[in-house]
């Protein structure tokens, strides 16, 4: 012990100083705490006073992010270089903060969580945790960082998912969710403590790192970065790993799954780049694991199952979870050739996704509560009753599929552009292929997408009539991310 | 002093055991017990490897989080495959089957 004692001041230096740049963080462990106290002693009705303690909270942490003084600081390694601060992660954590401010709200709203026996009140206690999660998430440069804030995000959606438990369905997807997740972060962790033993450091980011894991033989570093690519195409369900997503989506509360479909994948991008970026030797040498192979096979891979097996899906949430594949395929484009032209295309179609994804889950949650129906086929006529729900339904799809003038359109052709501008350069034969696949499946995607309005515009419903439902605060916050969308789509330069 | 590389061996051998389990049991908390296999593997590859970095000592710090986390991640497992069972009435993953294609 005694040989260590010099260190010790510095040590403590390193994390005092890097402290201010973990404010955010900070508040949110406070906030957890604090909710966590008020939800058992003075809950309120309807859990009130957890809600909106929760939101202060998780407002203050996004305040403190958006300082000038946390922005200029930005851009280096804190506590012992476990931590990146930088702007990616800033860009990230403003993405996280709104998705998770939407999915609070929608979750006040669901008239499945208020009429639960247990109240909506522990779901609100999640809220700031994941928060906490998705932010490290984005930030992580050491093996250990990175796996704790996908355990945290992981442990968190089985409870959301098994959460209302008010149907078989419902917690058959969270018994297939927590086992498929658990395998796979089993198989990160191995992968993690493989690299560990060949190159006796846990943070990516250490030039040592690279360096020993080049001078391995080829096999038992490919295998190690494998595995963990694993844990991180659970997070994304790319397409060896989808297979969860479907049936989770169909059987999680509807406010859960547009939060699933959002959040954790953002995030999973946000280790990808990390990862893949750490691995890619600076200026040649040989490559450590052949990322542009494997993740363009993943795309194409993902982009023609997603898409072409939505087409025969009936019920709307499925539909949507194998358009999110292939979604996720069309930005696996982007990472793939992120590193040349810098993250603008990545982070703007991020952006958009969440915003679309959102929306998209929410309009069939809300259908789902006002009418019953979870099918496009008892879509039929519905356009008559529920005018400004199928609009906004209409404009988020064909946004999804990527039609101008809205931001789906700008924020594919920002990723397809970009990997045209870069195989004009290479001419590698993967990014022809990707391009070739994205444009097919994106015509793909128009047959499935407009089955919806379809059956609520041109069919006549044969049941019986359902009675007209009044806006409310939902209705406003469905309009606001459906004009963004349209707003976004005509003036892109809007995001900063 | 025992080489390392038989703590490797070791490891990869109690991953394939929980692998095969994973894949080949017909029961939720066989699966989950399988999935303790592959988590101990690492654990142990950690705990072996952390000889070379005895300073910064990574590879225990890593190994106590990581037993953390599984005891977490296996209690709200149980939880949920416990509300299967008041469901379904079996927890063979096989037969739990109201949700595909």
């Amino acid at each position: 012990m005694s040989e260590m004692l010099p260190y010790i001041a510095g040590l403590l230096r390193d994390v005092l100083s890097g402290i201010p740049h973990l404010m955010p963080e900070l508040i949110l462990a406070c906030t957890f705490i604090v909710v966590i106290l008020t939800d058992l002693f003075f809950k309120g009705k309807d859990s009130a006073a957890t809600f909106w303690l929760c939101l202060t909270g998780l407002t203050a942490s996004f305040a403190v992010t958006l300082l000038p003084s946390h922005q200029s600081q930005s851009g280096h390694l804190i506590f012992g270089n476990t931590l990146f601060a930088d702007r990616l992660s800033i860009v990230f954590k403003q993405i996280f903060y709104f998705v998770i401010l939407f999915f609070a709200v929608f979750v006040k709203f669901s008239p499945q969580f208020r009429k639960h026996s247990k109240g909506a009140g522990d779901l609100y206690i999640l809220l700031p945790v994941i928060l906490l999660g998705l932010n490290l998430m984005s930030m992580a440069s050491s093996l250990l960082l990175i796996y704790l804030s996908v355990e945290m995000i992981s442990i968190a959606s089985y409870l959301m998912v098994g959460y209302v438990s008010g149907t078989s369905r419902q917690t058959e997807a969270a018994m297939k969710y927590v086992l498929f997740g658990s395998a796979c972060s089993a198989m990160m962790l191995y992968g993690m403590s493989l690299l560990y033993a060949f190159t006796g450091t846990l943070n990516v980011a250490e030039p040592q790192f690279l360096q020993r894991l080049s001078q391995m033989p080829s096999l038992a570093g490919n295998v190690a970065v494998g595995l963990v690519l694993v844990g991180i195409g659970f997070k994304l369900s790319f397409v060896p790993l989808h297979f969860w997503s479907p049936d989770v989506y169909e059987g999680a509360p509807t406010t859960v799954t547009a939060f699933l479909s959002t959040g954790p994948k953002i995030a999973g991008f946000a280790i990808l780049v990390r990862f893949t970026e750490s691995l890619s030797p600076q200026g040649g040498g040989m490559p450590v694991f052949d990322f542009q192979g494997v993740l363009s096979a993943v795309a194409i891979l993902s982009m023609l199952a997603g898409n072409f097996t939505a087409v025969w899906q009936d019920n709307i949430k499925r539909m949507l979870a194998y358009s999110s594949i292939g979604h996720t395929g069309f930005i696996l484009m982007a990472v793939i050739v992120h590193s040349q032209q810098g993250l603008k295309p990545l982070l703007f179609y991020l952006l958009i996704y969440a915003i679309m994804n959102m929306a998209a889950f929410i309009l069939a949650g809300r259908i789902e509560d006002q009418t019953g129906a979870v099918s496009i086929r008892e879509y039929k006529g519905l356009g008559r009753y529920m005018k400004l729900e199928m609009v906004c339904f209409v404009v988020i799809l064909i946004s999804l599929t990527g039609l101008p003038p809205l931001a789906g359109f700008m924020a594919k052709f920002l990723v397809f552009s970009s990997v045209l501008e870069n195989y004009s350069v290479t001419h590698s034969g993967w990014l022809l292929a990707l391009l070739i696949t994205a444009a097919v499946t994106t015509v793909v995607s128009l047959f499935y997408y407009f089955k919806v309005p379809l059956n609520a515009f041109l069919r006549q419903s044969e049941g019986k009539p359902v009675a007209p439902v009044k806006p409310d605060f939902l209705s406003v916050i469905i309009l606001i991310l459906t004009s963004l969308l349209l707003l976004w789509g005509i003036f892109p330069g809007l995001i900063a | 002093m025992i080489p390392l590389s038989h703590f490797m061996i070791i490891s990869a051998a109690l991953f394939c055991i929980g692998l095969y389990a994973v894949l080949s049991k017909r029961s939720a908390i066989m699966i989950l017990i399988g999935i303790e296999f592959m988590l101990n593997a690492a654990i142990l590859n950690f705990v072996a490897f952390s000889r070379y970095d005895k300073f910064a000592a990574g590879g225990q710090t890593f190994a106590l989080f990581a037993i953390v986390l599984a005891a977490a991640a296996v209690a709200v497992a149980l939880a949920i495959i416990l509300n299967v069972y008041g469901y379904y009435k079996t927890i063979d993953p096989t037969q739990i089957d109201q949700l595909r294609d």
